[in-house]
């Protein structure tokens, strides 16, 4: 059995390396240890050099020493032992994984852990970031998310089983801090919604014009920036009307914000991408089903796609050129170059039965990318770091490395494989789901062993063919 | 041989009198304007081939060689570097391909990186044609799926890619009895090269959908009823049993409303009983198997029916679990997988089901992964595929022909690129009837 089932116990964990002993202590005697976790000062040995960033949303400083008494100390959280997937860096084998209030710190061999520090062990297991679903819904609020959202909610708990740790939920990039109501926004208003269809040509033609009056205006801003540097009397052009629509608009081209819209077949496509093009702006495009016929194009605009890669639709017999849907088109526009995060069909937790096709199977979708050609790693990067760019939340979120969010999941195997099971996902440095401690999936393979079992458990070799003669 | 399992029931209905009602005379209508294609094959497999065709009978031979064929014999065989001859529709000889020697003429098609495994068989699907719910009355035994098949429709043509080659089409579970469904290949032009076994079995449907049969009925009422249409079906069997074999020279009224039971009665097919929830499990058991000895399908078994596993694994009964794969029990608060269920409770004639339909829900083409999804929630890997193929097979009664890679029988199979419940391994070529009906490794692979 593995010791990652009885660490974080409150009982204690002697670290196997000689020479250090790490203290596992449980959050509730946090308390009586935290003079000594004020006092002691970490010795942290990274392979990685990078400065720790100090951009740090979480409510303790980054400061270790002469705290204040009634401070909370400093958190710190390692994982040991595991297959690290650090997904934007090598995998690091039986690696640590150590983090400070919520931020990795320290990532590689023979990294130190401090005395008071929350350890699991992850002995056989891989260690991978915390999946990032580009949309979520019924676990967060979606208008106060960090005021309103039930963080003890199912659906939030299922999330973490299923081994997500962020994603989009309305408008909001969130993270499923279970059990803790602190840090729960990433981003707020991460995309701006265009309508922008092929069924209703004026709109479309509207569209473009107002886009159009927006980027008159910013040429005058600028010739106007060129003008005063000669006169100082200059007159601003007249900026009265620039709200609204309008203020989307420059939004959008001045790249404070990014524009998605729904669109699937290749006229859309075509011309969702040309008018990112033609103004500038970026575009997440969602579902996309045909976006293998125009992948080229939509690389060119640097258009990044949010798809589902089992969508079925038969192609048109009618239309004179290829049509419909197919599982290689996350392949296909990967090749090409266009950014891809994969998302469910549904993307809630539904619990009426229907295995492999919500969010808590978010790792499945990725698994029928690779049916369809994507690469393992590729199709790990659409739930990932993919994902994290496209909702801009890659400085934070999507991958291991020094630096950002302790957002850690724990699986028996291989992530894309049909029988792995998350054991741990922690979030912000928290423990924010466990396995073997929660009743949802602990009595599935409880043993704790790699769900993967050896080939030949599973499909037996027969060496000698039988020999029918002997009967 | 293709249209053997076909039972040609209503080509003498004109000598037999026409006593029932309209439905019947639009089943038969239907059915009658597909006796002459029924009656083609004869005449289609003595045409003489074109002249510049090298084999005279059928397609030329093939040979296969695969890393690996997993072929869910009895035996549980699964030879490595294999290779599987196939002639005349059938497969010819299996084995490692040291020991297979391929004769001259066969076209050898060389994957030695993929896993040759029986073509999937889907023991409960409403896809394969167009009729759904016929809801007439609360039992409905007349009807038949045969006169609704639609060979190569969209929605059936998808299950090949999937590597599923045959299929129960049986109708919807509108009402209590719906009608008889018909076992049916998932390629095919015509009716007779779909056909396996027409009827292939009886469908009745337990609780859920049926109650909301017009105003609403509910179980005691339904079970009663379904029961009092299958002693009148009964009794009609046993009066023709009983002129048949001369202990009354009384000859029966002919009821063609009644008439497909007659096989039933035989034990020739089996009855597919939707039915969930261990209350209702137990009816079914009880009251179709042990009461009236029907060869009893149990489809669906679902939310808590595992319940009832030891009870189920004493008996001759099939279980057949999905679409469903898991239930929430909302009480322990535990996601509980329910093949692994049934498995941890001793049923071992255990298999997996979409129920494809033509919106929504599991398309055919995910037979598989709905048997992946059973390993997510605690099942193992080797009896989930067996129970797409070989367990399916067995409990339609034809695995004579289809279910696992044996000489003699069907050449039906897919070839992989890896274990096929995995989601990442795509079924590159499917077999069906020796030949090769989807090819996924030329263009663009739809699924």
């Amino acid at each position: 059995m593995s010791r990652a089932f009885r660490v974080i116990t409150g009982l204690g964990y002697v670290s196997e390396r000689g020479g250090f002993a790490g203290w596992c202590v449980a959050p509730r005697r946090r308390a009586i240890v935290a003079l000594f976790a004020c006092l002691l000062i970490p010795r942290l040995q990274a392979q990685t050099s990078r400065p720790v960033e100090s951009t740090a949303a979480t409510t303790t400083t980054t400061t270790t020493t002469s705290a204040p008494a009634d401070r909370e100390p400093d958190r710190y959280l390692a994982v040991i032992n595991g297959r690290v997937h650090t997904v934007t860096g090598p995998v690091l084998e039986g690696a640590t994984v150590l983090s400070k209030n919520g931020r990795i710190v320290a990532m590689g061999g023979g990294v130190q852990l401090p005395a008071e520090c929350e350890v699991v062990d992850a002995r056989g297991m891989y260690v991978y970031p915390g999946l990032v679903a580009v949309r979520t819904t019924g676990i967060h609020d979606t208008k106060n998310p960090d005021d309103a959202s039930d963080v003890y909610g199912l659906s939030m708990n299922l999330a973490l089983a299923g081994g997500i740790t962020s994603g989009l939920a309305g408008k909001h990039a969130v993270k499923m801090t279970f059990g803790s109501v602190d840090d729960i926004v990433l981003r707020r208003d991460v995309f701006t919604t265009l309508s922008y269809s092929s069924r209703k040509p004026l709109e479309r033609a509207q569209v473009r014009a107002d886009f159009e009056r927006v980027r008159n205006y910013l040429r005058d801003l600028r010739r106007h920036e060129l003008e005063k540097l000669r006169n100082k009397e200059a007159k601003p052009p007249d900026k009265k009307w620039l709200k609204g629509k309008y203020e989307k608009y420059r939004k959008l081209m001045q790249h404070e914000t990014v524009a998605t819209a729904s669109a699937n077949t290749m006229h859309p496509l075509l011309d969702l991408s040309e008018l990112s093009r033609q103004f500038g702006f970026e575009l997440v495009i969602r579902g996309a089903y045909e976006g293998w016929l125009v992948a080229d194009e939509l690389a060119r605009a640097n258009v990044r796609v949010i798809l589902n890669t089992r969508r079925v639709v038969d192609p048109n017999e009618r239309l004179n050129r290829p049509t419909g849907a197919t599982i290689e088109n996350a392949r296909i526009l990967h090749e090409h170059g266009v950014r891809i995060a994969i998302i469910p069909a549904s993307t809630s937790i539904t619990l009426w039965g229907g295995a492999g096709r919500d969010l808590l199977h978010l790792n499945m979708e990725a698994a029928f990318a690779v049916r369809g050609g994507l690469s393992d790693e590729d199709a790990l990067k659409a739930i990932t770091i993919d994902a994290a760019r496209i909702l801009g939340i890659d400085d934070r979120v999507g991958s291991l490395e020094i630096g950002k969010d302790a957002d850690i999941i724990i699986a028996d195997g291989d992530v894309l494989h049909y029988m792995t099971l998350v054991h741990y996902s922690i979030v912000n440095g928290r423990v924010a789901y466990e396995k073997a401690k929660d009743t949802l999936f602990a009595h599935i393979r409880p043993e704790g062993k790699p769900a993967v079992p050896d080939f030949d458990d599973i499909w037996p070799r027969r060496l000698e063919w039988p020999d029918e003669s002997k009967k | 041989m293709k249209g053997s399992g076909f039972r040609v029931q209503g080509s003498s209905s004109a000598s037999r009198p026409a006593g029932a009602g309209i439905r019947f005379a639009m089943a038969v209508s239907l059915f009658v304007t597909l006796n002459p294609m029924l009656a083609l094959p004869a005449a289609a497999q003595t045409a003489p081939d074109p002249p510049d065709s090298a084999e005279p009978t059928g397609p030329r031979p093939l040979a296969f060689r695969v890393a690996k064929v997993v072929s869910m014999d009895d035996r549980d065989s699964v030879v490595n570097n294999a290779t599987v001859l196939v002639k005349g529709g059938r497969i010819e000889a299996v084995g490692p391909s040291e020991s297979v020697e391929v004769p001259d003429g066969y076209r050898v098609v060389e994957m030695p990186e993929a896993w040759l495994v029986p073509g999937l068989v889907d023991a409960h699907n409403h896809t394969a044609g167009g009729d759904f719910n016929d809801m007439v009355y609360l039992t409905n035994p007349g009807l038949n799926t045969r006169a609704g098949i639609e060979p190569g429709n969209a929605r059936i043509k998808r299950a090949a890619s999937g590597g599923v080659t045959a299929v129960l089409f049986i109708p919807g579970s509108g009402t209590n009895i719906s009608g008889f469904g018909s076992i049916v290949k998932t390629a095919g032009a015509n009716p007779d090269e779909v056909f396996m076994r027409s009827p292939g079995s009886l469908k009745i449907a337990q609780a859920g959908n049926p109650e909301w049969y017009f105003g609403g009925v509910r179980r005691m009422f339904m079970n009663w009823n379904t029961r009092q249409t299958l002693l009148k079906a009964r009794a009609y069997h046993r009066a023709w049993e009983a002129f048949e074999k001369g202990e009354t020279a009384e000859k029966p009224e002919y009821d063609p409303i009644f008439d497909d039971f007659r096989g039933l009665f035989r034990g020739e097919y089996p009855l597919s009983v939707h039915t969930q929830w261990y209350q209702v499990l137990l009816t079914t058991v009880e009251q179709y198997h042990l009461g009236m000895k029907l060869w009893t399908v149990l489809d669906h078994c679902t939310f808590n029916a595992w319940k009832v596993g030891p009870i189920v694994a004493k008996t001759d009964c099939w279980t057949i679990n999905g679409p469903r794969q898991y239930e929430f029990d909302r009480t322990a608060r535990r996601m509980i997988g329910n093949a692994s269920g049934w498995w941890k409770n001793g049923v071992r004639r255990l298999g997996i089901n979409t129920d494809a339909v033509g919106f929504g829900g599991i398309p055919q083409h995910e037979l598989s992964f709905q048997a992946a999804m059973a390993c997510w929630y605690g099942w193992l890997p080797y009896p989930a595929l067996r129970g797409v193929t070989q367990i399916p097979a067995e409990a339609l009664g034809v695995h004579d022909r289809i279910g696992s890679i044996e000489a003699g029988k069907d050449a039906d199979f897919g070839i992989w690129t890896g274990d096929p419940l995995d989601p990442r391994s795509a079924c590159l070529i499917t077999v069906i009837d020796g030949k090769v009906v989807h090819d996924g490794t030329k263009g663009i692979r739809r699924f």
